[in-house]
């Protein structure tokens, strides 16, 4: 017996069968066949790949089951210094990275707000929009040229007046990749990041504004106590959003790393593609199990900022 | 939306401090952005490589374009690019309008199911490897067509999709199912029609993931034919890897021809499409 459906003005709404139900809809379901196709293809199946994480898994031979031997071996094992490195690199990267591009967003959208006239507004919005569409290839590619230590770098001649001796080599330089990353990151999605914040400040209401005149508040009065605590929720909501993706960081690393700088800038994905791609003797089943790793360590913390997202804004982000 | 940016409270006319420096950050700001932009735009033009920044090029060529369109190995990669751009934003578009419709649906029985298994994917992830595998086995290693089908499917676009089908009221469907029409129909003659804007918006968010990959090429795609421009580019400029054939311009100008030839796609089409751009980042995040 199908349970008694009740409206809310205590009507009951009685339901056709189940069965007249799903063939009323049947259009629908032929709707949604090929999304069920394409995702259990390209998600669900490689999801039933991850078996070969307790598998040792070359590419030739059969695979062949060592429990969890791969786990040992990444965590403790022998090139386990590696896999740490990309694991702490890639949590400090991505949260620098996050905190930074955040701040900067609001300081500009704040700026934008208060600038009066709309033509030089709208022309910076343009403007700061535009990097955002550039690949991690172009923008990689862009800032190595830029950078670059040869006689064509601006950067490097114009800081050392052409002394070729002097030129630090700013993408393959240890102390100095990490800076370089953040400021690229920066260039790149600061202009983006302020679209958001940007559509909460259209709906501040202007009486607290009006409000904030008579009280005499001036300029930065009004930033700093009406502006800026409006803006508090966007903000974490923003790093929720993005703290949940924490694990992902990979294209923008990949483009712009090198093995010169891998010990302050590896991260896991590009770790994973090390072990994988670029090794002689892949063993899947290892890279599988770190995959796995960086898989059950993104998915805590989803849902950790999902349950973040109830406590502190009433919805969650999934 | 994008005109409430406008509807900044009235401030008084009188030009103070605050006012200069705003301008002064404002011309900062534009010019850190477009610095570099405006570097590789000249040097792409001119026909030795300089490192001084010049508003515009002194010795001016444009043989860094025609090398590219008349070299094969750059040529080809340009074409690839394009072509899956148009397929898997076509594909991205009509899964995500298909899927984003049905999870509206809530008369359907079985519709929670839906949208648990699609939302599970968010979640959780078999993880590079496996998916690598998995593509092999398909047979889309080694192929242009992987970009196609990998971000053709896109279950957070497909939610943007349906969030933004929910807000079209409930009494069109109604009124439509009256007059007799199919649920195809519906969707055809009512649904597609009053959803132009989010179309484009998604649409764009497709094509520029899709024109902008660079990592999946380089996952999947040895064979030189089948790379896309980004891939050819990052490594031409980073990598060293230029065409084998003699060009008549200096490798510099070579580079900066081939970014801009990268990018310049997008560049033409957003001061036009900036306002389907905007939208798209506002329909996923202040849904209030």
């Amino acid at each position: 017996m199908a349970k008694k459906k009740f409206s809310k003005s205590g009507i009951e709404i009685r339901q056709k069968p189940l069965g007249l139900r799903m063939w009323n809809c049947r259009g629908y379901y032929v709707m949604f066949l090929p999304v069920f196709i394409f995702v259990l293809i390209f998600y669900y199946w490689p999801m039933l790949g991850v078996r070969y994480s307790f598998y040792d898994y070359k590419p030739v031979g059969t695979p062949k089951f060592i429990g969890l031997d791969n786990f040992t071996k990444m965590f403790t094992g022998i090139g386990a210094g590696a896999f740490w490195t990309s694991f702490g690199n890639t949590l400090v990267l991505s949260v620098v990275k996050l905190i930074i591009t955040t701040v900067a967003s609001v300081v500009v959208s704040v700026f934008i707000f208060e600038m009066g006239n709309m033509i030089v507004k709208k022309t910076l919005q343009t403007i700061i929009y535009l990097p955002h569409f550039m690949s991690w290839a172009v923008v990689a590619s862009i800032f190595s040229l830029f950078l670059s230590p040869s006689a064509t770098g601006m950067v490097n001649n114009i800081l050392f007046h052409g002394d070729t001796s002097k030129f630090i080599y700013f993408l393959a330089d240890v102390k100095w990749w990490r800076p370089i990353f953040y400021m690229i990151n920066l260039w790149k999605e600061t202009g983006w990041g302020t679209i958001i914040f940007l559509a909460t400040l259209s709906g501040i209401n202007p009486e607290q504004y009006e409000a904030a005149d008579i009280d005499g508040a001036t300029r930065m009065q009004k930033i700093r106590y009406v502006t800026i605590p409006a803006l508090m929720n966007t903000i974490i909501t923003v790093l929720i959003l993005n703290l949940a993706k924490v694990m992902n960081m990979f294209e923008s690393v990949f483009v712009t790393y090198n093995a010169a700088v891998y010990d302050k800038a590896d991260v896991i994905s590009t770790y994973i593609y090390r072990q994988t791609f670029a090794n002689a003797l892949p063993n899947y089943g290892y890279s599988t199990a770190v995959g796995l790793f960086k898989s059950l360590v993104g998915c805590v913390l989803v849902l950790f900022c999902n349950w973040l997202s109830k406590k502190t804004r009433g919805r969650g982000i999934i | 939306m994008a005109k409430d940016l406008d509807m900044a409270p009235s401030r008084k006319k009188k030009i103070g401090v605050f006012d200069v420096v705003n301008y002064i950050v404002f011309t900062l700001v534009a010019l850190v952005i477009l610095v570099p932009i405006w570097k590789v735009l000249v040097d792409s033009l001119n026909a030795v490589g300089v490192y001084q920044f010049r508003l515009f090029p002194e010795d001016f060529t444009i043989d860094g374009y025609r090398t590219i369109i008349e070299t094969q190995a750059l040529y080809r990669p340009f074409v690839n690019s394009v072509i899956t751009t148009l397929l898997g934003t076509v594909l991205g578009l009509v899964l995500s309008t298909l899927g984003g419709y049905v999870l509206v649906k809530n008369e359907m029985p079985g519709r929670n199911l839906f949208a648990y298994f699609l939302l599970f994917t968010m979640i959780f992830s078999g993880g590079m490897i496996p998916e690598y595998l998995v593509m092999k086995q398909i047979g889309l290693v080694d192929s242009m067509w992987i970009l196609v089908f990998k971000h053709g499917m896109n279950v957070y676009n497909l939610v943007l999709m349906k969030n933004f089908f929910e807000n079209i009221p409930e009494s069109l469907y109604e009124a439509a199912e009256i007059d007799g029409c199919s649920p195809m129909g519906i969707f055809f003659k009512i649904v597609l029609p009053l959803s132009k804007a989010a179309l484009a918006s998604i649409g764009l968010m497709f094509a520029v993931t899709i024109w902008n990959d660079y990592s999946n090429v380089k996952i999947y795609i040895m064979d030189p034919n089948q790379v896309n421009f980004q891939y050819k580019l990052r490594n031409m400029v980073m990598d060293g890897d230029t065409p084998t054939t003699a060009y008549k311009v200096s490798q510099t100008t070579l580079f900066n021809a081939g970014i801009i030839s990268a990018i310049l796609p997008f560049m033409i089409l957003y001061p036009f499409l900036q306002k389907y751009f905007v939208q798209g980042v506002n329909i996923g995040a202040v849904k209030e």
